[in-house]
This record gives C-alpha cells, sequence and structure tokens, in this order.
C-alpha cells in the first residue's frame, strides 16, 4: 500500500516553475501517516532548497519518519486537506461497510440458529437415538497405536458370537497376520473353514480347506437368505462399521452393551428389542453380549464391557488397518511442512523487503 | 475361570445413580403421570434419554480403566 509520507514544495533553478515532490513509502500500511506532516518546505524537518541531497534523497528521513509520526496531525492548508478527507472518505466507507455486513451477518446467524433450534425442539428423541457418550479409546491419541491384544480378543469375540449372521467379507484372512496373530496360528484358523473352489479340470466347482488369501466366510450366501432368517432385518456386513456410523467407534460400543428395558409408555413388539442408541430405538438384534460367553485365550475374564470394547476395537482395525502407519507419517510430514513454512516464509519475506521498503519520487511540475 | 465376574459396566452405572437423582426423580415423576394411560401416545423418552445421557457422562470417561 503506498501512502504519500511527505510532499515538497520548491522552485526549480531558474526559480520559474513550481515542482511539488510528492514522496511514496511502501512500507507504510494504509492509515500510516498519511500527508500529516505534508508540508510547503516551511517545516524544519524538510530539507531546504539549498540543502545537498535535496530533493529526492530523503534517506536520513528514517529520522524524519520518526519525528513525523511523534508530531501527530499536522494539517496543512491545500493538499493534506484533501487528501485526509479523501482518506478518511475511503476508511469511513470501508468501516461502514464492514460494520453493517458484520451486522448482518450476525442477525442471518440468529435467525438461522433460532429457526433450527424450534425444528429440534420438535422432533421426537427417539428417532435420533440417544446420544452416545465418548469412550477413551487407547487408540485415540494423535500417535497411539491399536491395542494388538485387544484386537486378538476382538476377533475372537466376532468369530464366536457375530460371525454366524454378520459378514465381514472384505477381510481376508492374510490380513490378521502380525496385527492379531502368527502366520502359523492364521493359517490354521484359515483351514478350518471350506471354502468353494473352481472349476477343476472336469468342469466342476469343488470344496477345500481355507488358506490365508481368502476371505472371512459369509454366514449367507445373499442378502435375500439373511433378511429371511432374521425376520426381514439384514445384519450389516461389519468390515467399514465403524467409519459408516457416524461417531462409529463410540456407538457401536454403546450400542452393544446398551441393551436396557424400554421408557414408560413405550412398547416394542415381538421380534425386536428395545435399545435408546439405535435411532427409533427397536432394533431387531437381540443383546448378544451376556457376561462369560467367551472364553478368552488370555484367562481375561468375558464381562459384557470387556467384549464391548474388544470386538470394537478388532472392528476399528478392521475398517481402517493403516491408521498407525497414518499417523506416523502424519506426525512426520506435518513436521517436515512447518519447517518448508517458516523456510518459504523467511524467503518471501526477503524478496519482498526490497519492494515493501521501496520509496517513490514524483515529482510534479505545477 | 473366575465364577465370580461382574460387569464393571453394570456397577459403574449403579454407582454413578446418585449423581443422576434429578433426573431420575423427573423420570418417575413423568412414570407416574402417564400411569393409566390407555392413549399409547404418551411417553417418557425424553425424561429416560436425559437420566441414560447423565449416567452415561459419569460411566464413560472411568470405564475402560477397570478393563483391560
Amino acid at each position: 500500500m503506498v501512502t504519500v509520507q511527505y510532499s515538497n514544495d520548491y522552485k526549480d533553478d531558474k526559480n520559474e516553475a513550481l515542482h511539488t515532490q510528492y514522496i511514496f513509502r511502501t512500507d507504510v500500511p494504509h492509515g500510516g501517516p498519511a500527508f500529516h506532516a505534508a508540508s510547503t518546505g516551511t517545516s524544519a524537518h524538510t530539507p531546504h532548497k539549498w540543502e545537498p541531497g535535496y530533493p529526492a534523497a530523503f534517506g536520513f528521513g528514517k529520522i524524519n519518519r520518526f519525528i513525523k509520526r511523534g508530531a501527530g496531525q499536522r494539517n496543512d492548508s491545500k493538499v493534506p486537506r484533501r487528501n485526509d478527507a479523501l482518506k478518511h472518505g475511503l476508511n469511513g466507507f470501508g468501516s461502514a461497510g464492514s460494520k453493517s455486513f458484520r451486522a448482518l451477518a450476525v442477525f442471518g446467524a440468529g435467525v438461522s440458529g433460532l429457526l433450527s433450534f424450534a425444528t429440534i425442539a420438535y422432533s421426537d428423541e427417539a428417532e435420533h437415538g440417544l446420544e452416545c457418550p465418548s469412550y477413551p479409546w487407547p487408540h485415540e491419541g494423535i500417535l497411539s497405536s491399536y491395542d494388538h491384544a485387544s484386537i486378538r480378543r476382538g476377533h475372537q469375540v466376532y468369530q464366536q458370537v457375530c460371525a454366524s449372521c454378520h459378514s465381514m467379507s472384505l477381510i481376508s484372512y492374510r490380513d490378521l497376520v502380525g496385527v492379531a496373530y502368527t502366520e502359523e496360528e492364521t493359517k490354521a484358523m484359515a483351514a478350518e473353514i471350506e471354502v468353494v473352489d473352481g472349476p477343476n479340470d472336469e468342469g466342476e466347482m469343488f470344496t477345500r480347506p481355507g488358506k490365508l488369501s481368502d476371505r472371512f466366510p459369509q454366514p449367507y450366501s445373499n442378502e435375500a437368505a439373511a433378511r429371511f432368517a432374521n425376520g426381514g432385518a439384514y445384519p450389516p456386513d461389519l468390515s467399514l462399521i465403524t467409519k459408516a456410523r457416524h461417531n462409529g467407534q463410540n456407538y457401536v460400543f454403546a450400542l452393544l452393551t446398551g441393551y436396557r428395558d424400554p421408557p414408560a409408555g413405550v412398547s416394542i413388539r415381538e421380534g425386536l428389542h428395545y435399545n435408546p442408541y439405535f435411532p427409533g430405538g427397536a432394533i431387531a438384534m437381540p443383546k448378544m453380549l451376556n457376561d462369560g460367553a467367551v472364553e478368552y485365550e488370555d484367562g481375561t475374564p468375558a464381562t459384557e464391557a470387556q467384549m464391548g470394547k474388544d470386538v470394537v476395537s478388532f472392528l476399528s482395525w478392521a475398517a481402517e488397518p493403516e491408521m498407525e502407519e497414518r499417523k506416523l507419517m502424519g506426525f512426520k510430514w506435518i513436521f517436515v511442512l512447518s519447517l518448508a513454512l517458516l523456510q518459504a516464509a523467511y524467503y518471501r519475506r526477503l524478496r519482498w523487503s526490497i519492494y515493501k521498503s521501496r520509496k517513490l519520487v514524483l515529482d510534479v511540475v505545477n | 475361570s473366575d465364577e465370580e465376574v461382574v460387569d464393571p459396566k453394570a456397577t459403574m452405572e449403579v454407582t454413578c445413580k446418585p449423581k443422576c437423582v434429578r433426573q431420575l426423580k423427573d423420570y418417575q415423576a413423568c412414570t407416574r403421570r402417564i400411569e393409566g394411560d390407555e392413549s399409547g401416545s404418551k411417553h417418557c423418552t425424553g425424561q429416560y434419554f436425559d437420566y441414560w445421557q447423565c449416567i452415561d457422562k459419569c460411566v464413560a470417561p472411568k470405564l475402560f480403566e477397570k478393563l483391560k
């Protein structure tokens, strides 16, 4: 932003033309000491006609500027008044404009807030389900990894409690290697299932024991069969469930451990069960996590809450297996980019410094 | 394995009850109000939710300390 710091009138050498020099500075923002110290050469600060280094080299203007800033407003006759009015006029318009815009924005926000309030008040809470609380998951920190022992237990819970109805068709046995089980353990687990493969050389499909490359087995052959077996409700695939539901990890844990008696006045039809966290309150799935339903390999007491925590850890891993690598990468690159930002800022200011401290002299013959 | 295993969430919900007495009383008052209603349109979901939200807020931060 260029701002005239001061002007200087002088007669030229032949004492004929009146020159006016307008000295522009680029290092002062809009609203800097513009024209306050404008003078017609009568002030003691501006160099006189006979002084060396005049007219353009107001290098010692640094001290001048300092003094002029301290000197405060100096309204001189012709030009300063005009420019001041112009500056204040522009300022005035700017501030009035921004003030009214701000007022309009605040009013708009208030109106929309009021409207949204009204709509929430009229809807039924059960429609959205009870808001689930936030649990302190061990893997939720910016540099926290999964609890892999919990993933292992959670897989056991899934396999023994959930897999009879819920598929996880995007997860393969090999994904578990190095995460929850060793390769041998996983191979043995995979070999327990029968997989349809083929066609063979005779053109027939055959069954074989599972391998690491096989996906997790599906309980039903298709969605229609799943619905038929579950009273019309489809048990969703759990591969991505913690990402597919709002606040997924907390929601799934709250849901699994939240089966309670319905409130007074609410009755659930036969075949459905009450769960306050489920939107609408009536869920087809019965309570599946009961104390002691699973016997953990590592001897952990299998309470409802423990099983819930473990299975949600497992489901979180299944939905986001890349999480640990992602967090490491994120930390590393945010650090690197911060350094790069500092370097870029320094370099930009270095290169711009010449333009920001420029002084332009406009020598006008009146 | 230990036969006496008790679900820590259930016990914590009981110990958090004193913190949510106001919501519990509101729910019980609602229950009494709608008693004998035959229309089937009156229910206490709101007070129920308020009570359980209070319990959840009390239980959630400390539950995982009791789990492995």
